[in-house]
């Protein structure tokens, strides 16, 4: 499983698109494997990041994360603020991750989820999930 | 960023951080913050604790809070105390060594034992080796500013108090340890061994030697206590060992009365100081209640405290809606919702721990409905036969 992802993500850099929107700094992480933290039945996750998200996509985690951490309307927020900068305690990540996935109808696995720490990150999960579902 | 919600009974009067794993909400008492990471480096004398040991000292002027809640304390905590000559003994509850009968009465109990399922057996030892660690409590008691025992016999109450709740607690460990020896169903050299660990381990539940802090983590740790036996005692009724069901009973019964006792405290502590109180309170829910054995060791499983969380959380024993019940009691029993007269930080404070008890049980059913099921694990506490998580 995970050589073959390796290789999916090698051929993935080596295509050059002149329009294509930097990628993000994640998106050469290779894939991992993730194993549930006792000995079972869990799949295997990947983590491939591609492409950046959308700026719609991006615009709505913004708008769920301030209304989940009840930022103050002046508060600036850009692409690459953290959760934690913006003063998000573990649980209040956890009910990030369930309002998006509630919005984009989608399913964070525990491990994907681990790899959230930015506005950006939680955007680009996003995209490749809604994808992966069609 | 998972949570960990560790929800293992507490010996101390303890619970976890939230980690909404694949196969349940296990609780473990280490929370995924960037503070706090128990790290469990292996070494000779047990895991350590990693958490990052911050130390806020108690101010003057609340450390002599405690001083003119002396008299107050011996009238109104004291009291809570039973007198040794009125105390059960492990012994009122086994086979008496010294009586005719001893031998017969070990072969009714290992006769009523025989039924009892691993999986019972797991969650049984695991409170048990919880119990045993106690001289990790007595001394997180005495960490706490304003309330220690100065010299080890001093006359404070409050000093009069540890020592006498550590007595009290002694017999918990003494009596579910002498049961499960004669009961011939567990490997009590790995148990020995975990418990040796557990104690040189210790922990931290991230009291900073404050009473104010001491007090509220004692309070959740023995209602948690008195759930959990409660539970195992119940649970030792239906598999037929009715014997170990009164045992089970009467401790949950001195963790009722200790319980009583902490929360009286942290009630006089909010009618006295009620902003400091109250952020106390929410500080504590923040770093989340740590189980005491959250470092437990048996030198054979890595994951030993998740996977005895996972057991405890499938029998009913402990699990992630009983914190929140405990939480949610425990505001309502110190009316925390109806306090006027805060400070910005201390309405804050107080909407952040009303708020939280609902909040735990959707991240609960959440993880409930994704829970895969798991291949059974072995517990060398029960010669390595394998449980279901």
């Amino acid at each position: 499983m995970a050589s073959v992802s390796a290789n999916f993500l090698c051929s993935r850099t080596s295509v050059r698109l002149p329009n294509q929107m930097m990628m993000s700094k994640k998106s050469l992480r290779l894939a991992t494997v993730g194993w549930g933290r006792t000995p079972g039945l869990t799949t295997s996750r990947f983590q491939i990041t591609t492409c950046a998200a959308k700026k719609e996509t991006v615009d709505k985690v913004c708008e769920i994360v301030r209304k989940q951490l009840a930022l103050p309307a002046d508060k600036e927020i850009t692409p690459q603020t953290t959760f934690t900068d913006l003063g998000a305690d573990s649980l209040d990540t956890v009910e990030i991750v369930m309002g998006l996935e509630e919005e984009f109808d989608i399913t964070v696995q525990e491990d994907n989820q681990d790899n959230i720490s930015c506005i950006q990150e939680a955007a680009d999960l996003i995209e490749q999930l809604v994808a992966n579902k069609s | 960023m998972a949570l960990k919600l560790s929800i293992t009974p507490m010996k101390m009067p303890n619970f976890p951080g939230f980690q909404l794993s694949s196969h349940r909400v296990s609780m473990s008492s280490t929370i995924h913050s960037p503070s706090v990471d128990a790290g469990k480096v292996k070494k000779p004398f047990g895991p350590r604790e990693v958490r990052v040991q911050v130390t806020h000292p108690l101010p003057p002027e609340k450390r002599e809070i405690f001083n003119s809640l002396q008299d107050w304390a011996e009238e109104n905590i004291l009291v809570l105390l039973k007198p040794v000559e009125k105390c059960w003994q492990p012994n009122d509850f086994l086979p008496d060594p010294s009586s005719e009968g001893f031998e017969e009465e070990v072969r009714e109990l290992r006769k009523r034992t025989k039924d009892l399922p691993d999986d019972y057996f797991v969650v049984l030892v695991g409170d048990m080796i919880t119990e045993e660690a106690l001289p990790t409590y007595q001394t997180m008691l005495n960490t706490l500013d304003g309330v220690r025992d100065e010299t080890g016999a001093s006359l404070t109450p409050w000093a009069i108090w540890t020592r006498a709740w550590t007595a009290e607690e002694n017999r918990h460990g003494d009596l579910l340890n002498k049961y499960l020896y004669l009961s011939g169903r567990v490997d009590m050299r790995q148990i020995e061994k975990t418990i040796q660990y557990l104690i040189g381990s210790g922990m931290d539940p991230g009291t900073d030697k404050n009473p104010y802090l001491g007090f509220i983590y004692t309070s959740f740790q023995e209602r948690a206590t008195f759930v959990s036996h409660g539970n195992t005692a119940r649970l030792a009724k239906e598999h037929g060992d009715l014997k170990l069901a009164q045992i089970c009973g009467i401790i949950a019964a001195d963790e009722k009365r200790h319980e009583t006792a902490y929360t009286k405290i942290v009630e006089k502590l909010f009618e006295v100081d009620p902003d400091g109180t109250v952020l106390a309170l929410a500080d504590m829910m923040r770093k989340k209640i740590s189980m005491p054995a959250h470092l437990m060791c048996d030198g054979a499983d890595d994951n030993l405290f998740e996977h005895f969380s996972s057991v405890a959380q499938r029998l009913g024993v402990y699990t992630a809606k009983d914190y929140a019940d405990i939480l949610e009691f425990l505001v309502a029993r110190w009316e925390v919702e109806k306090m006027t007269g805060l400070s910005g930080e201390g309405r804050k404070a107080q909407d952040y721990v009303c708020g939280l008890p609902p909040r735990i049980r959707k991240l609960e059913e959440r993880a409930q409905a994704r829970a895969k099921k798991s291949a059974p694990v072995p517990f060398s506490w029960i010669h390595g036969r394998e449980v279901m998580l």
